[in-house]
């Protein structure tokens, strides 16, 4: 112990000076998410605002849509009108990069395509050695999968610096104080620090982390992996539905858009469940959870939608044009979704809902702090950050709070709160490091050190053994 | 002499899950397994004592892989091979090196090399985790998993063994977390009002009254742990994939039921199945045409 923490002032020391040791001064941060990359060049000091107009979200992944197309990563959004049996292929499995050939061509194709276009004009890499990039990963990654990213990242494009960062700590470097409404004095605005304390949630496309952070790094030991995540949600909703009414099991981006138009957390899960029951559903029609969903129709060029729940609309149907109903009423497709609103993102909180062993998310939150000194408690269960698409879940913040506040010990204050914007919040974090060079210094390699040591030694230095 | 045991697994097609273990001697705790139950009853009720059955584990872990998938078949999509003349474009950059060559080869999917990584961690921290881990909490981080598991509770002299779901644990004075009494780093945005109390040059409007010192008010809040305690455990490497996995519940509440036609309470099992309905409307659908066990 006396060695590592002898050494780790010394070779800030060592390298405080040489700082700007060549490390580019454009940094381009890439938080390369599972289901969307968020990135772009980090814009300088500015507001919010400004800073997420530079961030932009590509999916990541190559899909094969009906006609047997494959459509790569920032395409989607253009070339892709009939999403009904799309299927996916996406490198980053669990929330680690496994498969850099599919990952590899995305990246080439919305970074460092030759022709500048419109779409990547902001995004585009023209000479990466004269750049940083900000890598994030997911925590607790197989070394071996870190030691393949550091080796594309440094071989493959040859990075003029780059630091691969655990994507929950970059949410420290936000402005924390200001979402979670404390008022400090004295707020320097040229010297951007991270919060002290932060307990990071993030609940992504693939698992759901707790993250412990102090001072911008994280508390190893008390780091807890849920392993569901808006996939698992998704795949859920879509078995579900499979089972009760039309069979979807291939319409997975369909399925998606289901689950994100009207899935809830509950607040009040017996209570909704009742609500939803169907011989209670004729009884209080108009304050019911039920709605309908409308597919959406390709062919017509018409999107899916959702609207109240008519429950006679089967019976119109069935007679047919003397009902009075327009043909288009009459073709369309619709899914009627009761309980499955509030079963589906209940995994969340219940995962022995469909028998799995282990703990949900306010759960998860105290037994990562269970392995913490007492004494951080306090601060931690203050500064809950939630981060990661499913957050925009509705309910999903006054659920987490509710249930957190119930089983944390009554001396602690606990204040949840989501990021401004869940999704771009790691992608921001990671900007407003990259304004503290002192910092990014740090943390980045250069392409020199990584040609004279290797990458071994970049993964040592990463994980903060050197 | 030899039993036959049931093993979980995830695949997806239906495998022989069972394997054969040496039987050494009487058991108690087995004894439920003995043949007299009739072989098949043996299967389906294998844990009675509390734990359900082994096939309902197994169709949970095969839904959990099901859950897991992207796709429901598996489908090949290749990277679609690049024109000549893009491919040209590379000549800027440097060769391919061998090490970019290997990974872009690789056809492993995260489960290989999970696998992998958990030989070499039961190996003895072997293999590459073996050059992350460098500091001295290495040891822990480098048992197997099972170990590893039981590692992540231990407390150093760093944690206090703090049951959270208890309070009157918490209010005891904690005393191997301020084994070295430092003040406590400055705090800012913590606004728990306990730990302020103490200090509270901090909170200049706190109001002074009579009751102050009444030893029936203090607050036992625990106060920051010193910068040497933090340091150390900054510097402890990451556990590995499967220690950082959440553990069950702490609040041991019953497992809910759900009809597995409408979603509503599962209230009845079937006889045959086990898996639950909610009434009789839903169990008849289920009987005539869902519930595909035979005995």
């Amino acid at each position: 112990m006396g060695t590592t923490k002898a050494k780790a002032p010394a070779k800030t020391a060592a390298a405080s000076p040489s700082t700007s040791r060549n490390l580019p001064k454009q940094t381009f941060i890439l938080d390369n998410g599972a289901y969307t990359m968020k990135a772009g060049y980090a814009p300088g000091l500015s507001d919010e605002e400004d800073a997420l107009s530079a961030c932009t979200s590509i999916p990541n992944a190559l899909v094969k849509t009906r006609d047997n197309r494959i459509v790569i990563g920032a395409q989607l959004a253009t070339h892709v009108t009939d999403w009904n049996e799309a299927a996916f292929r996406r490198p980053v499995e669990k929330g680690y990069i496994v498969n850099w050939e599919a990952e590899r061509e995305i990246w080439e194709q919305s970074f460092f395509e030759e022709k500048a276009t419109a779409r990547n004009k902001q995004l585009r890499i023209a000479a990466p050695e004269e750049t940083t990039l900000v890598l994030t990963e997911s925590p607790n990654a197989l070394p071996v999968l870190q030691r393949n990213t550091d080796e594309m990242v440094m071989e493959e494009w040859g990075f003029g610096g780059y630091a691969r960062c655990l994507g929950p700590t970059l949410n420290a470097w936000n402005e924390i104080h200001t979402l979670f409404g404390d008022t400090l004095a004295a707020k320097s605005e040229s010297d951007i620090q991270p919060a002290d304390c932060l307990l990071v949630v993030d609940s992504g496309y693939s698992h759901t982390t707790v993250t412990p952070v102090y001072k911008g790094q994280a508390l190893q030991r008390a780091v807890r992996r849920l392993d569901i995540g808006g996939k698992h949600l998704t795949n859920y909703l879509k078995e579900i539905v499979s089972m009760r009414q039309y069979n979807m099991v291939d319409e997975t981006y369909i399925m998606n858009e289901v689950k994100e138009a009207v899935c809830f957390v509950s607040n009040d899960f017996t209570g909704d469940m009742e609500r939803t029951w169907k011989a209670n559903r004729k009884r209080q029609a108009e304050e019911s959870v039920v709605v309908d969903f409308v597919l959406p129709d390709p062919n017509a060029g018409k999107k899916g939608f959702m609207r109240p729940h008519d429950p006679l609309l089967h019976a119109k149907k069935k007679k047919g044009a003397l009902s009075g109903l327009s043909a288009e009423v009459l073709s369309e497709d619709v899914l009627v979704l009761g309980n499955e609103r509030f079963a589906v993102p209940e995994l969340l909180f219940t995962p022995g809902d469909i028998g799995m062993k282990q703990a949900g998310i306010p759960d998860m939150i105290l037994e990562s702090l269970s392995v913490l000194p007492a004494g951080l408690h306090a601060a931690l269960l203050a500064n809950v950050l939630v981060v990661g698409g499913n957050a925009a879940i509705p309910g999903f913040m006054e659920r987490l709070e509710t249930e957190l506040r119930q089983i944390a010990s009554s001396d602690c204050v606990v204040r949840v709160r989501r990021a401004s914007d869940p999704v771009r919040s790691t992608w921001l974090g990671g900007a407003r490091l990259a304004c503290n060079r002192e910092e990014l210094g740090r943390v980045a390699i250069t392409r020199q050190e990584y040609q004279e040591h290797g990458s071994g030694w970049a993964g040592r230095r990463f994980a903060n053994t050197i | 002499m030899f039993r036959v045991e049931l093993l979980p697994h995830s695949g997806a097609a239906a495998q022989p899950g069972w394997t054969y273990v040496a039987d050494r001697g009487f058991d108690p705790s087995k004894a439920a397994m003995a043949p007299t139950l009739g072989r098949k009853r043996g299967i389906r009720d294998a844990g009675k004592g509390g734990d359900i059955s082994s096939r309902r584990a197994n169709a949970i872990i095969r839904h959990l892989a099901e859950l897991d998938r992207e796709n429901q078949s598996d489908v090949q999509i290749p990277v679609p091979v690049k024109q000549a003349k893009e491919a040209g474009s590379r000549g800027t950059r440097a060769k391919t090196t061998s090490n970019v060559r290997r990974i872009l080869q690789s056809q492993k999917t995260f489960r290989n090399h999970l696998d992998d990584e958990e030989a070499a961690i039961a190996a003895g921290g072997g293999g590459v985790s073996a050059t992350v881990g460098g500091g001295t909490m290495t040891a822990a981080a480098a048992k197997a998993s099972r170990a590893a598991i039981a590692a992540r509770r231990s407390s150093t002299p760093a944690t206090v063994p703090s049951a959270p779901a208890s309070k009157k644990k918490r209010t005891a004075p904690t005393a191997t977390a301020t084994s070295t009494p430092t003040p406590a780093p400055s705090q800012p945005e913590t606004t728990d009002a306990e730990a302020e109390d103490e200090t509270s040059e901090r909170k200049p409007k706190l109001i002074k009254t009579e009751n102050d010192n009444d030893p029936l008010l203090r607050s036992y809040a625990p106060t920051m742990p010193s910068d040497r305690i933090m340091q150390r455990l900054l510097a402890e490497p990451p556990l590995s994939y499967n220690a950082s996995r959440a553990g069950p519940p702490i609040s041991a509440r019953p497992p809910r039921a759900f009809c597995c036609m409408c979603g509503y309470w599962g209230k009845i099992r079937c006889k045959s199945c086990h898996l639950r309905t909610c009434g009789l409307e839903c169990y008849r659908v289920h009987e005539d045409s869902r519930c595909g066990a035979f005995f």
